[in-house]
């Protein structure tokens, strides 16, 4: 197959139709006024028109909570708790969803792999679907690069002029493309349009950062003390909402649960977090990170500075999720930019 | 093997016996515990009256010199308290008698014989005696009713939950209540009930009381964003929390 293919939308539905026949199919749908990644019976349920969902799609190869094994205490014996993996389609992940799932891939497949997350992902087929406008003042997806394609996908969809150009990525993208006459190769003026769209994309798309990444860098590396950190700790009511919709955040606690026999039990794990008063207290009362103030820091450090020096990779996606739930108005961009200001002015001796 | 079951009582106090109807309601999940435990007292359920319980599950808040006396007297048979439900826990509905000058509540009840019921304000229990299990909620959890007494049985420490219950919510993907302009106590309050209210389109009043660290002054930020008015929100925490609430009043007014 060409690696660049176009549907029309006039059978775009029709195709989407045809995809339950490669698993279980998860896509945006409405819920009242947001959007929420869901399973749909067929693409009427489908609303690409959207900003972001509520959860990022990382609960489809992340659960919220997750068996891990089934142990007996006597005789003592363990049990994978899940026998077998279900194959499904992510359909419809923004651009900065996809950088998501990136990040977890780095963090889980780094030694020793996660094979909960492995046979999830192995069986996921992800179409993505480019963003053709700025969907709100929370997002920063263009400071963080991720406002075009930048792999992650099997497929891409970009609407182009009643069509759906088509990038094709992997054998996975190709399996659910091909069988449909309805699909066809694309045009030299097709991939011109293309080529326009996003010259054009740069000119709507506005970096919302002041400053470049490197400096974002550089900012974070010099002010892990500042007022900016006191003035978010401040603000944070610790409701944990910003890590629990975070597409990066992959923190998790481990817990045993017995069933009724006292015998048998489950282990699972479920989504825990930074932001949590616990989060970091040990055996004997110690707690490593006390106080909101140290607690939203870290979570930022989380995105813009650790794991640029463990993976070479910055792990806010620029999707905005955190400021849009954020019940007290703590915002990244505004945080980020608050930091390079005082930065700028402590270098010129303000 | 039988006498080896450790000896189950229920006890009543201030409360409308509402989390004892839940332990009925655990349905077969009461029939699996009963092969690891013996109910010898408990009112609502069977017609015995034991005294030789081992565990008291206490249910109520405290409100008369009787109940204190009634109490402590539990609290030496047993070896295990267990609080269950909010007017247990952190004093529940019936703690709203606190927020009038004292005398009121007798007056509108008994009227001119008001006088010769002796009543007190209104009290969590481990406010009198040690509690070793905490069952919070308005009604308790079902599920949480369970693993607490699994925990007893298994011998271990139940960690109850210290994060609001945002993190429940947004786990289940609710969208925000205060996005839709109502004012839900779900930042502040201890979760462990999987957001039920907000679940089936009520807001959460708090039934599970405050998280160890509540951030007062941020709740005060957060009513401000979405135009709420601090007077309403504080009617609100009242209905569960009249007993704990006056230093989170404080608190909060104090800006």
């Amino acid at each position: 197959m060409e690696r660049y293919v176009k549907i029309s939308k006039k059978d775009f539905y029709k195709w989407v139709d045809s995809l339950k026949k490669h698993g279980k199919v998860y896509a945006p749908k409405r819920k009242e006024n947001t959007h929420v990644f869901r399973p749909i019976k067929d693409s009427s349920e489908l609303d690409l028109n959207y900003i972001s969902t509520i959860l990022p799609p990382k609960k489809y190869y992340f659960p919220q909570k997750e068996s891990l094994l089934k142990f007996s205490i006597k005789p003592f014996e363990t049990a994978k708790a899940i026998q077998k993996f279900e194959e499904f389609v992510l359909f419809g992940v923004h651009t900065c969803d996809l950088a998501g799932i990136q990040c977890m891939d780095v963090v889980f497949r780094e030694d020793p792999l996660d094979p909960n997350y492995i046979n999830r992902k192995d069986r996921m087929t992800t179409v993505g679907i480019e963003c053709l406008k700025p969907c709100d003042k929370h997002a920063s997806c263009v400071s963080m690069g991720n406002h075009v394609p930048r792999g992650g996908y099997d497929i891409m969809l970009t609407e182009i002029k009643g069509s759906y150009i088509i990038h094709l990525n992997s054998q996975k993208g190709e399996d659910i493309l091909q069988g449909h006459s309805y699909i066809k190769k694309c045009t030299q003026a097709d991939r011109n349009l293309l080529d326009s769209l996003r010259k054009n994309k740069e000119r709507v798309f506005k970096e919302e950062f002041i400053g470049q990444l490197t400096e974002v860098y550089t900012v974070f590396s010099k002010l892990s003390e500042s007022g900016v950190w006191d003035d978010v700790g401040k603000r944070c009511v610790g409701c944990g909402n910003c890590t629990t919709v975070c597409p990066t955040c992959y923190c998790f606690d481990v817990k045993d649960e017995l069933d009724l026999n006292l015998n048998d039990g489950l282990r699972y794990r479920w989504w825990n977090s930074c932001q949590m008063d616990d989060f970091a207290r040990v055996a004997g009362g110690e707690d490593f990170r006390p106080g909101r103030v140290s607690r939203q820091r870290h979570r930022y450090y989380r995105k813009f500075k650790y794991p640029i020096d463990k993976f070479n990779r910055y792990f806010c996606t620029g999707c905005g999720r955190c400021s849009r739930t954020c019940m007290a108005k703590i915002n990244l961009t505004e945080t980020v930019n608050d930091l390079i200001k005082e930065h700028r002015n402590v270098s010129i001796g303000i | 093997m039988k006498n080896k079951k450790p000896k189950f009582a229920f006890f009543d106090f201030t409360d409308c016996e509402g989390c004892q109807l839940q332990i009925v309601n655990l349905n077969t999940v009461l029939v699996e515990l009963l092969e690891h435990i013996e109910i010898v007292n408990f009112r609502e359920a069977t017609s015995e009256r034991r005294n030789d319980y081992d565990v008291a599950v206490v249910e109520g808040s405290v409100s008369t010199p009787h109940d204190i006396e009634r109490l402590v007297k539990i609290r030496r048979q047993a070896k295990t308290i267990v609080a269950l439900g909010a007017c247990a826990t952190i004093g529940g509905v019936n703690a709203v008698k606190n927020l009038n000058p004292p005398g009121i509540a007798q007056h509108r009840v008994y009227g001119d014989k008001g006088k010769n019921f002796e009543t007190l304000p209104v009290k969590p229990i481990d406010c009198f005696i040690k509690v070793d299990y905490y069952i919070q909620g308005c009604p308790v959890h079902l599920n949480e009713v369970a693993e607490v007494f699994k925990c007893i049985l298994a011998g271990k420490k139940y960690d109850m939950p210290n994060y609001p219950v945002c993190m429940e919510c947004k786990m289940n993907e609710n969208v925000c209540l205060y996005q839709k302009g109502q004012d839900c106590l779900g930042p502040v309050t201890r979760a462990g009930c999987g957001s039920w209210c907000i679940n089936n389109n009520n807001i959460c009043y708090s039934c599970r009381g405050l998280v160890d660290n509540p951030a007062v002054d941020a709740q005060r930020d957060i009513l401000d964003k979405y135009g709420l008015k601090l007077d309403e929100m504080l009617a609100k925490f009242s209905l569960y929390s009249a007993c704990g609430g006056e230093k989170y009043d404080q608190e909060i007014k104090k800006r």
